[in-house]
């Protein structure tokens, strides 16, 4: 029996939207694949065909939740905005956009994005961290920094990024306002001390930063 | 801080390290010298600096991520212990992140009350000025949605997205509700009040080297009063609620306007008032006013501070930039954040210090003993006795001048300076802690009546307000 397009995005859509309620009810560790394929109402093997694992399933929900927040970053954008005040708006989009998934999010991103963690993984984190890592350097490269950005530059970023990320997906302050507090204050840093040198090579090269 | 201070502090002599207690207290100095630091990046070195410190955050908050995995076999519970010494970890580097800024909140305040720390130490306080990172658009759209449920846009009519003025703790914005009426709306940084408690622990860590010394209790209570007070400072809805006291004591057609709070758009963390459009004190000056201009502001300025006094309360916010000289005349009131409000002891203790024109010498000693814990001995120390009395001489001087007292006179201001820097030198610094905010805005007011170069008859202000028409009664405000 041939399967559809839409039957396929129906199932991928199934399977994440189990995986989600999973993730929170179950949490992280105990929720296993099995558990989703049978939530999902599919076999256990037919779930492989769509997700490689527990962290690409987690990945995708990530990545389908961010995609939106682009969106919304790029509507409310006046034009206007300095380099840090972009950066801010575009990773608190994307931190809003997956805030229901909070309870999971701290181990399932331990999961995904730890460094030591890539090689038994194949790289399920990449595309999340290319994504993001593009629309932060198009920003940058809006506001004058030279690309490609210095590796350096960008793995300081990516760092501040998981950094923040970890700290908000355990903050227990009302309404997160530390990570509110912390990603604005480490942006001024990144701004000031991360991103002046590459500032510096850029000048020449469109808008500076304010 | 205020000009006056600063001037004061300026005046001070160096004291020389003399003791165990004296090194601490140089150690102390140093550590807040650092604290004094600026993170803006401007020299190379700096950058590094600050990058340094960048990479220490990301660094910490990185191993975060990793260090689960190193105790992902370890048994629930020692993993649940673990985990709670991470986040613990997390807080703290992430209070260390902000103690400069937090701690030059405090380093501000104990600057601004010289008379509590050793002169050396205020001086390098002075240098310490707290602000709140400015915040652009796209986090006050965030600050506001947690606190009033909506975006900004949703919100009001429109909304100014560049703060027109900065606040101890946060900025102001201009906007307009729905209703078409204009109003400031007061957004306060996320995460500051939290952090005061902390602080203060903090503060008292650092003072500790002080506690062997004389004064210990009174220093320590002064701190508390200082902590209770900046708690207070960052509650908006205590800074609302002050305001309409206050608002019920000034009437918008004798001369005064209090803005009145919006309670829909107003949170702990956002107040929003009513526009009130006037100039600040040096635009204000620079309009060149007329002497009777500036008389009528000083009537109102004074006639501010006594009718407070009446309702048992003090605006203890020194700050200039919380008057606005208004194009009609009236004097705008902005800042009610900072106000104290005095318990039976306290109200007590003021209406004696109001006696003090009529009691003579004993009811000095009564102040001394009641105020600020004067023994025995302390009394029969004349070189103190005698200068508490210059002092309240000076404070009495306006009441006992018959016609209008020159507020610009610069050596009659600049003696009441030299009194205050004597009493900080000398260490007469034990009181009741009412009197930290107390002293301070008494200070203020004189000082910005000088720099108003104001003329006001009090005695005759005083017989029309309070005194009665027979003007023989204490200048004790009516309870």
């Amino acid at each position: 029996m041939r399967i559809t397009a839409e039957a396929k995005t129906a199932t991928r859509q199934r399977i994440l939207t189990v995986a989600g309620r999973l993730f929170q009810k179950q949490g992280w560790e105990n929720a296993t694949t099995r558990d989703i394929a049978e939530a999902a109402g599919i076999a256990n093997g037919t779930l492989f065909n769509y997700f490689k694992s527990k962290e690409a399933i987690a990945a995708a929900l990530i990545e389908d939740a961010t995609a939106g927040a682009m969106t919304e970053f790029s509507r409310r954008r006046a034009g206007q905005e300095s380099l840090e005040e972009d950066l801010f708006a575009l990773i608190w989009t994307g931190l809003k956009s997956v805030r229901e998934f909070r309870p999971f999010l701290a181990p399932a991103a331990e999961a995904i994005f730890s460094p030591l963690a890539q090689p038994a993984r194949e790289g399920v984190g990449d595309r999340l961290r290319i994504l993001h890592l593009e629309a932060a350097e198009r920003i940058m490269a809006e506001h004058g920094v030279a690309r490609p950005l210095p590796p350096v530059v960008l793995q300081l970023y990516w760092t501040l990024y998981l950094g923040v990320f970890a700290f908000w997906a355990a903050d227990e302050s009302p309404h997160q306002e530390d990570t509110l507090a912390l990603l604005d204050r480490s942006l001024k840093l990144f701004a000031a001390a991360g991103i002046s040198p590459a500032l510096e090579e850029g000048e020449n090269h469109g808008r500076k930063s304010e | 801080m205020d000009a006056n201070l600063n001037e004061l502090l300026a005046a001070l002599p160096d004291e020389p390290a003399e003791s165990a207690a004296e090194f601490s207290q140089a150690e102390l100095q140093r550590i807040f010298a650092d604290l004094a630091r600026r993170p803006a990046p401007l020299s190379s070195l700096h950058r590094l600096w600050t990058l340094g410190e960048l990479s220490t955050q990301v660094a910490l908050a990185t191993l975060a991520l990793w260090m689960r995995r190193w105790f992902a076999d370890a048994e629930a519970q020692k993993r649940r212990a673990m985990e709670t010494n991470l986040r613990l970890a997390l807080k703290i580097f992430h209070r260390l992140g902000y103690l400069r800024g937090a701690m030059t909140k405090l380093g501000q305040a104990a600057g601004n009350f010289p008379q509590i720390l050793p002169a050396q130490i205020a001086d390098t306080l002075d240098r310490l000025h707290f602000e709140a990172p400015p915040m652009h658009f796209s986090l006050v759209r965030e600050v506001l949605a947690a606190e009033l449920g909506a975006e900004p846009e949703d919100l009001f009519q429109s909304f100014e997205k560049e703060a027109f003025a900065a606040a101890s703790i946060g900025q102001v914005h201009r906007a307009m509700l729905k209703s078409g009426e204009r109003v400031a709306v007061k957004i306060q940084y996320p995460a500051i009040a939290r952090t005061i408690d902390a602080d203060f622990r903090n503060l008292n860590a650092l003072l500790f080297p002080l506690r062997l010394g004389k004064d210990w209790d009174s220093l320590k209570a002064q701190c508390e009063e200082i902590h209770r007070m900046l708690k207070q400072e960052v509650d908006y809805e205590r800074e609302a609620e002050s305001l309409r006291e206050a608002r019920a004591l000034f009437a918008d057609d004798d001369g005064f306007v209090v803005p009145a709070v919006h309670p829909r758009y107003s949170t702990k963390r956002v107040l929003t008032m009513d526009f009130v459009s006037g100039l600040h004190l040096p635009a204000f000056l620079a309009t060149h006013p007329s002497q009777e201009l500036r008389n009528r502001f000083g009537e109102k300025l004074f006639l501010v501070w006594h009718r407070l006094h009446a309702a048992r309360m003090n605006y203890g916010d020194p700050q200039s930039g919380n008057y606005l000289f208004m194009q009609d005349g009236r004097l705008g009131l902005l800042d009610f954040g900072c106000v104290q409000h005095f318990t039976d002891e306290e109200f007590g203790l003021l209406r004696l210090a109001y006696r003090l024109d009529e009691g003579g010498t004993e009811a000095v000693r009564e102040l001394l003993r009641r105020a600020c814990y004067a023994t025995d001995a302390d009394l029969a120390n004349q070189e103190y006795v005698g200068l508490i009395e210059e002092s309240i001489h000076w404070n009495l001087e306006p009441i006992r001048h018959q016609g209008p007292f020159d507020y610009g006179d610069a050596e009659y201001f600049k003696h009441g300076v030299d009194i205050f820097a004597r009493i900080v030198k000398k260490r007469y610094s034990r009181s009741h802690p009412m009197f930290v905010y107390f002293d301070r805005s008494q200070m203020a007011l004189k000082a910005l009546l000088f720099r108003l170069g104001a003329q006001v008859d009090v005695k005759a202000l005083a017989i029309r307000n309070w005194w009665g028409p027979a003007g023989s009664g204490p200048t004790v405000p009516a309870e």
